[in-house]
């Protein structure tokens, strides 16, 4: 299964979209929220982002799906220290809520490593008021 | 017996520290008051986590990198981080720095910088303080300038980096948002770097001259 | 194609959880799978979409399908849906 990463300045944003995927997907997911500092305060840290794509890599890739601005630039920075591995990461440009949502359930359900990244990038353009 | 990099560090952390309010308040005038802080925290945790022993200069420098990656928090983080690591690959094994690996240094930091963070020279970031420094330097040397002399034109030409920066608005980062109202407000990140390398010439003054 | 009108009887309607399960319960058949309500269209592949048709209780919802394994999609969405999803 691709794995998934929610990257955020908030540790609470980046647990609460977790909780919102996870209860879509239930217990077959490989998601793993990389938000915050170490100590719990708003801030981006590579090194967590790193280690959030090891452990979310199932073989089949992993999609990341970052808020705002600097989340980008540790991501990128986190990809770059995993440029030795033979992990495929892609960092997805789209809404960190509903992309992820969007992305875990395609996930969920087998979807390759681009179907996941399509499915974040198709979040930008739903409307939500009736 | 802590050795010359390390106690650079300090200075550059004291420094940092000691400006810590000033940083955040340039930033909230055009970003988000928290640059000062975010460094702070970063050059703090640098001290705590980097050995005060190892004489590899490039093992120093990567390991500044990777702890201000994952401790400041904000854009800084990756910036300066990803400066530092570069840097590191730019003087591999090193226990002593001549003047070429100093520009081989800085020039490896503001290439890091640049490609991390996408900007040149003219956007109100912190290139437009080191990018003037790196090239003080190269000229300093090509005169035939000493160590000393050269990191202070280097210091000198941060500076006027710094006040350019007020001359112009804002391209990256949150500062972008403000568009023209960004204009009049020197750049913290150009600031910041400008302190650090008063830090690394007040090292220098006090220690190796 | 396969085609029926329902009335959603779940408080919630296609809310979330309804919505991924949609989804993962139309992936096993290779059909074009559409669901009308509110003035809206989603394909049932879209999570997103079909959340944001705003389908809920007593909704009229129109759904769709079109390809070889039609009626038997049919079939498990229309109990899917008459059971409220097995909500309330």
């Amino acid at each position: 299964m691709v794995g998934i990463v929610i990257a955020s300045h908030s540790r609470k944003v980046a647990e609460g979209i977790y909780d919102l995927a996870t209860q879509m997907t239930g217990s077959n997911h490989s998601i793993v929220q990389a938000g915050g500092m170490d100590d719990g305060s708003i801030g981006t840290d590579a090194i967590l982002i790193q280690q959030a794509i090891l452990s979310a890599d199932q073989g089949e890739g992993v999609v990341i799906i970052a808020d705002l601005g600097s989340a980008v630039l540790s991501t990128q920075t986190a990809m770059e220290l995993l440029e030795n591995e033979t992990i495929k990461v892609v960092i997805a440009d789209g809404p960190i809520l509903e992309g992820t949502i969007a992305a875990a359930v395609q996930a969920s359900i087998g979807a390759t490593l681009d179907e996941v990244v399509e499915a974040v990038e198709s979040a930008r353009d739903v409307l939500k008021l009736i | 017996m802590t050795t010359a990099i390390y106690r650079c560090l300090e200075k550059i952390n004291n420094a940092i520290a000691d400006n810590k309010t000033f940083l955040s308040d340039l930033d909230g005038a055009i970003g988000d008051a928290d640059h000062g802080i975010n460094m702070a925290r970063g050059f703090g945790e640098v001290i705590a986590q980097v050995p005060q022993d190892e004489e590899d200069i490039s093992i120093v420098l990567k390991k500044v990198g990777m702890v201000l990656i994952s401790k400041v928090g904000g854009a800084s983080g990756p910036l300066y981080g990803t400066a530092f690591i570069k840097a590191a690959g730019a003087v591999n094994g090193k226990r002593v720095l001549d003047l070429d690996d100093i520009i081989a240094l800085l020039e490896a930091c503001l290439n890091g910088i640049k490609m991390r963070g996408k900007a040149t020279v003219g956007e109100k970031t912190m290139v437009d303080a080191i990018e003037p420094a790196l090239s003080a330097l190269k000229e300093g040397k090509e005169k035939g300038k000493s160590i000393g002399e050269c990191i202070e034109l280097a210091c000198k030409a941060a500076e006027e980096g710094v006040e350019y920066t007020k001359t112009i608005r804002a391209t990256k980062g949150r500062a972008s948002y403000l568009g023209d109202r960004s204009i009049g407000h020197q750049d913290p990140g150009a600031t910041s770097s400008m302190i650090i390398f008063k830090a690394i010439k007040k090292f220098y003054t006090d220690e190796i001259e | 194609m396969k085609q029926g009108t329902f009335k959603l009887k779940n408080r919630l309607g296609i809310h979330a959880r309804p919505a991924a399960e949609i989804v993962k319960m139309s992936s096993k058949y290779n059909c074009k799978v559409v669901f009308e309500a509110n003035g809206k269209k989603a394909e049932a592949k879209s999570v997103l979409m079909l959340i944001a048709i705003g389908a809920k209780k007593d909704t009229e919802v129109f759904l769709s399908i079109e390809g070889k394994d039609e009626q038997l999609l049919f079939e498990e969405l229309a109990e899917y849906i008459n059971k409220g999803f097995y909500e309330d």
